[in-house]
């Protein structure tokens, strides 16, 4: 037996480009299933820890995948606004407690997330270096960016502009680095935690500038009348909040009415969570309440619809794969007869044969088989990043 | 005791003696840890209700009116310095923090204390303790506001604060703050609701007491050094027109001659200073003919006293202002 | 060692034929086989060898009745006495040259591969001249060396004969004198029976006999 294994290995090893290609095939066609099942299981597993730990999230009507996706996972899909209002209409029936959200705006490829203080008590997350924010124009970083940007408390990370085309638009905020969170395996690694009015300030509904009612310039001034001074959009509004400016910076209009994304609704028990739902049910209501665990498992339900098409067309794939091997194989007999022929005339029986070839299929199974465990265990131990980074944010 | 032996050396009598003797051990043992645990168990929750909690506050009458709901059940905190007004006081980080890690953080609400809009505090925590009269907020007609191009909206600097200088509204404030104790503390609930309506019953006869004060001469034109009695004169029915003046500053010419712009339409005899004035500018008024009377909306921690004893110097001030009363 | 009795042997009615009334070979003899091409001679080989068997007469090598035996007896009788030489050398182009030597021990159990087969093994490439190629893959080799190698796989067995199949065929002229030097004294060396097909009419001279094939060329009858 060890012989067989000797002049099979010898074999193998000396066509080298033969080998690898096999070993190449069967190692794909084993771990693209298995790899799919594992980032599948692990989807799964991410979507739904994330969705069942919210019990409620309110948005504008519309799609609720589009509205719990960006709420949950801070997806580029930016869901119809809605207002504060919301969040105090939820805070006024006294049956949950609201968490405004508003994801819209990046810094540097990464969500910011303008909230309030209890979203991080609500989700358990804690500061690892640094501190929480505190000022405005602050912002705390979620592990994964602080490591990708390199960025730790003291630096500053500007927000990136909404559109380039926009004049009127958003403008970049330069805000500092107060706070780099620890890790969660959640996508709140991947987000740049800012105050709620940091969010707006960032939108340009809030903003610091000279104080207009004692301006010179007449260029600046649009129209004075006894109770107001209208400026002009050249006034240069400060792009970074300092200890010397912040006194500067204000909001105009009724706060109720700025913008958010979605209510994150933590309600005081579960007859509170149903009643709650029941108040959005009207036919003339705007809002729309979800639970993001009914969201999501219906999302997965597609997924897996999905998964098995995906499936039937790796069997292909595969079967496909394994004829080519086989007749890889068959080829290769054929042009070993010779040496099959010179064996036989040594005097080698036909069964030893059968099995220096077994042998050599076996060999290249055993190498495909180590390589491709090799990589289902990368891909388990990368699991939760490759999830995140593939198929959520 | 009988006595039978069975022949294996001990008798069964002593062998139940010992089970008996046992069985009591183990029971003692087992009550006591019963015992033990519920007394832990207890004096957790007990020590979890007794824990003192946290408030902290963003002006003076809060802190007044948190201690004397809270009682000894809570440790209020006003931070800001004796010599700034709180209003625009700018706390530093540490102090944030503090706010954030409080129980309780009340709030005057009308956009008081300016920092607030550019802190982040938690909101769960934050109590508005002038919500329940926001539709009854004044615009104040004394500052200039701004605005940005044709369309937009002014600033919130045009909302007038000093909410509690109206005691019926103080007590609305201080209803908010029992209220919201009561929430964090519901098995004090009736502490504080006892303490509540004892306060209550303080500020509504102040109320009471202002009313009786300028009864007879509402009509009175009065001129105020700072645009902060608002709420004190939509309360109390009082025509006032303000200006611009410190308390420890001798007014400029600038400033009389904007008193006196005020005057030819708004004659009034009397200006109400938010502070004891300096002598100067009190003799400067005299040669126009009108005298000087302090009203202290005590926003900040009074050097002497408290808000309640402040407040009755301020109606006993009044007095002077409206001697025809029945008072 | 060789004795055909009244062989009889066609690969298809109507086709080539052979018909060898008599053939032998004595012990230690070094035979030639020459006769046009086509007429026989590997077929021969084949048949003592026991890779084909006879329709009708027999083939003994030695004691043993070759033609008698099944496919399995005839493949083990074949690995343990026979050695082959053949024109192409047919060595193993993934196996170096020590492993080459070894290979007909390692696809039968019939052989041994223990030390002193590995001892005997080195000993024959000493003697052919290649002991310090071993390690060498066989491809790297002149052909005089390849089939050095094949000389020393084909003894390594200690066969009782040798069977050559044009076994300078593919040599240059200088090659050719050496390798038939090195089989003519490792057969004699080891005591084994030669039987070598060949064309090379200027090295018949150094055999004992020469046998024509002619004779046995087989027609329609």
């Amino acid at each position: 037996m060890l012989d067989t294994f000797y002049i099979a290995w010898r074999y193998v090893s000396f066509n080298k480009i033969k080998t690898a290609t096999l070993v190449a095939c069967v190692t794909l066609i084993s771990f693209l299933p298995l790899s799919l099942q594992l980032l599948l299981e692990e989807s799964e597993r991410q979507l739904m820890s994330r969705a069942v730990s919210t019990p409620l999230v309110v948005g504008a009507k519309g799609s609720s995948l589009d509205l719990v996706m960006n709420t949950l996972y801070f997806d580029d899909e930016v869901p119809e606004l809605i207002t504060v209002a919301a969040s105090n209409r939820v805070m006024d029936t006294d049956l949950a407690l609201p968490i405004p959200v508003y994801a819209r705006f990046q810094a540097r490829g990464n969500p910011i997330v303008g909230t309030t203080l209890d979203y991080f008590d609500f989700r358990g997350l804690k500061i690892a270096q640094g501190r929480q924010l505190a000022v405005l124009g602050d912002c705390v970083l979620g592990a994964k960016v602080a490591e990708t940007l390199g960025l730790e408390p003291g630096d500053s990370l500007v927000s990136s502009p909404e559109t380039l085309f926009d004049l009127a638009g958003i403008y970049p905020l330069k805000m500092k680095v107060v706070g780099v969170l620890e890790k969660s395996h959640t996508s709140d690694d991947l987000a740049v935690f800012v105050d709620l009015k940091t969010a707006w300030v960032i939108q340009g509904l809030g903003h610091g500038h000279e104080d207009v009612t004692k301006l010179r310039d007449p260029t600046l001034v649009l129209k004075r009348t006894e109770k107001n001074v209208a400026a002009t959009a050249k006034l240069y509004h400060h792009n970074e909040i300092t200890e010397k400016n912040i006194d500067s910076f204000h909001f105009h209009g009724d706060l109720a009415q700025y913008p958010i994304t979605a209510v994150i609704a933590v309600p005081h028990d579960d007859k509170s969570g149903t009643i709650l739902r029941g108040r959005y049910l009207s036919q003339e209501e705007t809002r729309q309440i979800v639970r993001p665990e009914d969201v999501i498992d219906g999302l997965l339900q597609n997924i897996f619809r999905i998964k098995n098409v995906l499936d039937a067309v790796i069997s292909v794939v595969a079967l496909a794969t394994i004829l080519a091997i086989i007749l890889v194989f068959a080829l290769s007999l054929r042009l070993r007869q010779r040496e099959i022929q010179t064996v036989f005339k040594l005097g080698c029986r036909r069964a030893t044969i059968a099995r220096l070839l077994t042998a050599e299929i076996f060999i290249i199974v055993i190498m495909s088989g180590v390589f491709c465990g090799a990589m289902v265990f990368l891909v388990n131990q990368l699991s939760n990043d490759l999830v995140r980074m593939l198929f959520i944010r | 005791m009988e006595y039978w032996s069975n022949g294996k050396g001990l008798t069964s009598s002593m062998r139940m003696q010992n089970i008996i003797s046992v069985s009591k051990g183990l029971a003692f043992v087992c009550f006591s840890v019963v015992t033990i645990a519920s007394l832990m168990l207890f004096s957790t929750a007990t020590a979890d209700e007794s824990e003192k909690l946290t408030i902290y506050v963003v002006n003076y009458p809060l802190q007044y009116f948190a201690e004397r709901i809270a009682v000894e059940h809570a440790r209020v905190v006003f931070p800001a310095p004796a010599d700034v007004d709180p209003a625009y006081w700018m706390p530093d980080e540490k102090t944030i923090s503090e706010y954030q890690r409080a129980d309780l953080i009340l709030l005057n609400g009308a956009n008081y204390a300016k920092w607030v809009n550019k802190v982040s505090l938690p909101r769960f925590r934050m109590v508005n303790t002038s919500a329940a009269f926001k539709d009854r907020y004044i615009e104040t007609a004394e500052i200039l506001t701004h605005s940005h191009g044709a369309e937009g909206e002014h600033g919130h600097e045009a909302l007038a604060f000093t909410t509690w200088i109206d005691f019926s509204l103080a007590a609305e404030q201080a209803e908010a703050i029992a209220k919201a104790l009561s929430r964090t503390r519901p098995a004090l609930r009736d502490t504080f609701q006892k303490n509540y309506e004892e306060l209550k019953r303080e500020l509504l006869k102040l109320d009471r007491d202002i009313k009786e004060v300028v009864s007879k001469e509402q009509s009175r034109v009065l001129v105020v050094s700072h645009p902060v009695y608002d709420y004190f004169a939509r309360g109390y029915g009082l025509n006032i027109r303000s200006v611009h003046w410190e308390p420890d500053e001798i007014p400029t010419t600038a400033q009389m001659v904007e008193l006196h712009t005020i005057l030819k339409d708004h004659q009034a005899k009397w200006m109400i200073w938010e502070g004891e004035p300096a002598k100067e500018a009190v003799e400067r008024l005299k040669t126009i003919g009108i005298q000087s009377v302090v009203f202290d909306p005590c926003g900040n921690a009074p050097n002497q006293g408290d808000f309640m004893s402040v407040m009755r110097q301020n109606i006993e001030n009044l007095k002077e202002v409206f001697p025809q009363s029945r008072w | 060692m060789i004795s055909i009795r009244s062989l009889e042997f066609y690969y298809r009615p109507g086709e080539f034929r052979l018909d060898i009334p008599e053939f032998s070979v004595t012990k230690g003899e070094k035979v030639a086989v020459i006769g046009p091409s086509g007429s026989g001679k590997t077929t021969l080989l084949n048949l003592i060898a026991g890779i084909m068997t006879p329709l009708k007469g027999t083939v003994s090598v030695g004691d043993i009745q070759v033609s008698g035996l099944d496919d399995r007896e005839r493949r083990d009788f074949r690995i343990t006495n026979i050695g082959f030489v053949f024109q192409d050398f047919e060595l193993l182009d993934y196996l170096n040259v020590l492993d080459n030597v070894l290979h007909p021990f390692r696809i039968t159990g019939a052989l041994t591969l223990d030390r002193e087969a590995r001892s005997r093994a080195t000993n024959l490439a000493q003697d052919m001249g290649i002991g310090d190629k071993l390690k060498r893959n066989s491809n790297d080799l002149s052909h005089g060396e390849k089939q050095r190698v094949a000389i020393c796989r084909a003894l390594l067995s200690q066969p009782k004969l040798i069977l050559a199949d044009e076994a300078t065929g593919n040599l240059d002229p200088d090659n050719k004198g050496l390798i038939l030097d090195l089989l003519f004294q490792s057969v004699e060396d080891h005591g084994t029976t030669l039987l070598a097909v060949t064309h090379d009419y200027e090295l018949l001279k150094r055999f004992d006999r020469v046998v024509d094939f002619q004779q046995f060329e087989g027609h329609d009858k």
